[in-house]
């Protein structure tokens, strides 16, 4: 029997690490789909609307690329803890429409995998969670350290950051990331 | 057996018998995962169950307090916080040989709400506080002297009502509470409090002192025990002990000066009224004008106007004459009895005619955190003069202290050039860190392993006091003081005068104050006259006719250049006061008729004060129960209407302001980080943030309003780490899965080999 038992355990440790990773994902996407109810809520009420009552962070807007069907809800804050359930606005940069640099960060293999496939003139929709809409337009994309990301918080115009990190087929995290920098372009109630 | 089973089964008619076992591990395996990923989804699903339900209850406002790790709500919060803001004003007047300050704190709520206000500040340790005054609009509330938990009640009480009271409370001597409740909306009130306090003398010179800020203390941890009850039944057990019971009501919160700007105000005018014709006066850490009406008064302001609360204001002033006068005798007459104050400074013992004793000095100097800045360098000075000043045939011993603790030699060894430079080098490299552990110290320079009692034993301890177990110190001082005897040396801008003086009293020694690095070779020189010449001993102090009740009951030894100070409460002004002694070996004696005192004022209360002080001194000592001292604590301090330990000022404005339901919210005062104090190593390291307030937006021209309040802090933005281990995970996973069939087949295969073979 020793003979099954050693590739049994191998398995059963594969299949936790393999479910291990799936969760992640598992939590990614169902976050967001909770993330979605309280996003509405909060548009509809105003304010901002926590998803779960522990929630250390709440939804502030919802970015949209149309043109590849791609959509995630932005929480506030970076923690390693709000970005497992959706990209998280960078605590020090504007709300979105203000002027200034909105920073959006997010995992490169869930909210933000779609962002390999936005390229440069792409539409991007930011909703508010006060219902604002803003739209940008993708007009450059960079690669920094992210220690160096190049981002002036002081900017004189209307623009947004998506930041995540890269490569994007990596498997290890590493010290680069993705920037797509977009401006605004059109503002509606 | 596994080879039974596998014979077993290879009878089985099957054509490819591990081609049906292969597929049955796969269809496990997958099984197998389902289930995991199965049982994760439930995880998951039942994690967020509950939330669902609360939040459809409550689609509530997200409060910071909510935030279970409200970092980030916490950061943005506190820099936008209004608070209640507050501006001091302090106006002293000094008459002859005592002084009377007025303090005017200015508490303004700019908020929305009503709000109530906590200001913990400092008076000088030996002052009587004896009058509060509420200001409201354009009414004036005189409070009145309660119990302390009485006078807690009746505060509470207004504070629920919605009426406006005022509470003072003593922490230790020298830390007061201030509690002002129900502060209106946009309302200003002023709170007055006053205090009478004795001049304080030292050979030439007089000199006053007003702390104005306390330093954040160190407050040792308890020793955590749980109660322990023996096994035999009998009821007896360990109990819990902490050594600062009340470190709440001591700490305030302390801004940091890197981020914000100093706060607190403070106005100072001093009316010095001298009695005699005044020669310099100066004011030694801050900057200010001197008008001067005539040769006996000077009227001393702030140059600046005002300054923050960050450090103690010390004004000295000499008469113009080369000698200031030795005695000094007055008089007060409160109620049916006369209160006495005498100053008599003993002639010193001609230097000649003494050959100065051989003596053991043991130099215990803090190096914790608190002491970073500018006070260890001045504590290193002033110990490096100290060494040098030592005699070859003396002998010493330096002890640092921290948290941790180092004695430089096993015993005290011969001041000669070899040890003292040893000495000069250990002082020279110290750094300050940590925490304050003073009574481990205080017990290392206590212990007298020499015990030659032809050597002077003298202790000078180089601290700023910052600690909040002040008691702790006094019981060793108490319990193991021997015929040692304790010098303390205050260094910093705000040191704790309160354990400077009563450490001294308790130790039979002197105490002195390091304000700047200027300071350090005045100070110690006259220090070391303290200490190189003999004390005068044996004091005693006897009225002829009158019945007195003298304080201090028994006269302490007085020491180079200091004054005799002596407070006594008669049924009559008649006949005259002795006092006798010894000056080295000589004896020495004065007599001072009563009729010739000068008219006092002030001096029941600074009688009272002093008998407290007694009382307490004598409640360290054990010389007293703790009731008894309480007791005679309590009628002193209510006959005389003296905050103490036991004591509160109360005022209540009767007429309800704060409208029913309408909420009170509290904010403690802030206060700064004392001059020169190093905010890193008091309060470890700051966040990894740099400063806010230094840096200016740009202006805007388009849409101002819509700016968030410009919590930027650096160029550029740091980015967050965005990839998950996800990936990695289920791929590390799927070769395992891999590699274990790989394996099973493999092993399947030797099987099937054994067996044909």
């Amino acid at each position: 029997m020793p003979r099954v038992i050693s590739p049994l355990i191998l398995a059963l440790v594969g299949t936790i690490l393999f479910g291990d990773g799936a969760y992640i994902h598992a939590k990614a996407w169902l976050a967001q789909v909770l993330l979605e109810r309280a996003f509405e809520r909060s548009i509809a009420t105003g304010q901002p609307v926590k998803p779960w009552s522990w929630a250390d962070t709440w939804p502030v807007a919802r970015i949209e690329v149309k043109r590849i069907g791609a959509s995630a809800i932005v929480l506030e804050g970076t923690s390693g803890q709000a970005l497992a359930f959706g990209p998280g606005h960078i605590h020090r940069t504007v709300d979105a429409g203000e002027r200034g640099v909105v920073v959006y960060a997010a995992h490169r293999d869930t909210h933000f995998r779609f962002l390999r496939n936005v390229a440069i003139g792409d539409v991007i929709d930011v909703t508010r969670s006060d219902g604002h809409r803003f739209r940008y337009r993708a007009d450059s994309s960079a690669i920094v350290r992210f220690d160096a990301s190049g981002i002036d918080p002081e900017t004189q115009g209307f623009e947004l950051v998506l930041a995540t990190c890269w490569p994007f087929d990596a498997i290890a995290s590493g010290p680069e990331r993705y920037l797509l920098h977009a401006t605004l372009i059109d503002y509606r109630e | 057996m596994d080879n039974y089973d596998t014979v077993d089964r290879d009878e089985h008619p099957d054509e490819h018998p591990w081609l049906g076992r292969l597929i049955k591990v796969g269809l496990f395996l997958l099984a197998q995962s389902i289930a995991v990923l199965l049982v994760s989804f439930v995880a998951l699903l039942v994690s967020f169950e509950t939330s669902w339900s609360a939040t459809s209850a409550q689609a509530s406002l997200l409060q910071p307090g909510d935030a279970k790790s409200g970092t980030l709500l916490l950061k943005e919060d506190g820099a936008t916080t209004e608070a209640i803001r507050l501006g001091t004003d302090i106006d002293i007047t000094v008459s002859g040989p005592t002084l009377r300050t007025r303090v005017t704190q200015i508490f303004r709520n700019p908020t929305k709400d009503w709000a109530e206000a906590t200001y913990v500040y400092p008076l000088a340790s030996d002052g009587a506080v004896d009058t509060l005054k509420m200001v409201v609009g354009d009414r004036v509330i005189v409070g009145d002297i309660r119990e302390r938990r009485q006078a807690r009640v009746i505060y509470e009480e207004a504070r629920r009502t919605g009426q406006k009271a005022a509470l003072t409370e003593q922490e230790r001597p020298n830390i007061f509470t201030n509690s002002v409740a129900n502060i209106g909306p946009g309302e200003t009130v002023l709170v007055q409090i006053e205090y009478q306090e004795p001049v304080h003398q030292s050979g030439n010179e007089y000199s006053l002192r007003v702390p104005l800020v306390v330093g954040p203390r160190y407050n040792p941890a308890p020793i955590v025990q749980s109660v322990d009850f023996r096994n035999d039944g009998s009821g007896w057990g360990a109990t819990h002990f902490d050594p600062v019971p009340d470190r709440d009501r001591i700490a305030s919160p302390v801004l940091d000066p890197a981020k914000s700007a100093k706060i607190n105000p403070t106005s100072i005018t001093v009316h010095l009224k001298a009695g005699f014709a005044l020669g310099e006066v100066k004011s030694h850490h801050h900057n200010v004008k001197i008008e001067s009406p005539d040769n006996a008064t000077r009227v001393v302001t702030l140059a600046g106007g005002t300054v923050p609360a960050d450090r103690d204001f010390e004004l000295t002033w000499k008469p113009e004459a080369e000698k200031a006068p030795s005695v000094g005798l007055f008089r007060e007459h409160v109620g049916d009895a006369d209160y006495l104050l005498a100053f008599v400074t003993p002639p010193a013992a001609e230097q000649a005619a003494q050959k100065p004793l051989p003596r053991e000095v043991v130099f215990v100097i803090d190096n914790s955190g608190s002491m970073g800045g500018t006070s260890i360098e001045q504590a290193k000075a002033s110990l490096l003069y100290a060494l040098g000043r030592l005699q070859p045939n003396d002998r010493f011993n330096v002890i640092r202290f921290d948290d941790t603790m180092d004695v430089l030699f096993p015993t005290s060894v011969p001041a000669d050039a070899a040890h003292v430079g040893e000495a000069t080098s250990f002082v020279s490299t110290l750094q300050a860190r940590g925490g304050t552990e003073m009574v481990p110290a205080m017990r290392a320079a206590l212990t007298d392993k020499i015990a030659d009692t032809n050597l002077v034993r003298q202790i000078v301890f180089l601290t700023d006091g910052a600690i909040g177990n002040e008691q702790q110190l006094f019981e060793t001082i108490t319990a193991m003081r021997g015929r040692s005897r304790i010098f303390m040396v205050g260094i910093g801008s705000a040191p704790n005068t309160y354990l400077m003086t009563r450490a001294a009293e308790l130790g039979r020694g002197a105490f002195t104050h390091i304000g700047s690095v200027d300071q350090v070779e005045e100070r110690m020189r006259g220090l070391f006259a303290k200490l190189e010449n003999p004390a005068v001993t044996g004091l005693t102090a006897k009225f002829s006719d009158a019945k007195a009740d003298v304080t201090p009951a028994i006269i302490p030894d007085v020491y180079h250049d200091e004054p005799l100070v002596l407070a006594a409460k008669l049924d009559k002004l008649v006949g005259s006061l002795e006092i006798k002694g010894r000056v080295g070996d000589r004896p020495w004696s004065v007599t001072l008729p009563l009729k010739s005192a000068a008219e006092g004022k002030g001096l029941s209360k600074l009688w009272a004060r002093r008998k407290i002080s007694d009382a307490e001194v004598a409640r360290t000592l054990h010389e007293m129960t703790p009731e008894d001292a309480d007791k005679t604590v309590l009628a002193l301090a209510l006959d005389h209407q003296i905050v103490t330990r036991l004591t509160s000022l109360i005022a209540v404005d009767k007429t309800p302001s704060r409208p029913e339901g309408a909420p009170l919210k509290l904010s403690e005062l802030p206060i700064n980080l004392p001059a020169g104090w190093d905010f890193a190593k008091v309060f470890g390291e700051r966040p990894q943030q740099t400063p806010t307030q230094l840096r200016e937006r740009r202006a805007d021209a388009g849409q101002p309003a819509a700016r968030r309040p410009a919590p930027v802090t650096s160029d550029t933005i740091r980015l967050p780490k965005t990839a998950t281990s996800a990936e990695l995970k289920m791929i590390a996973g799927l070769i395992l899965i891999v590699l274990a069939l790989i394996l099973f087949v493999f092993n399947r295969r030797q099987t099937l080999l054994t067996d044909a073979a």
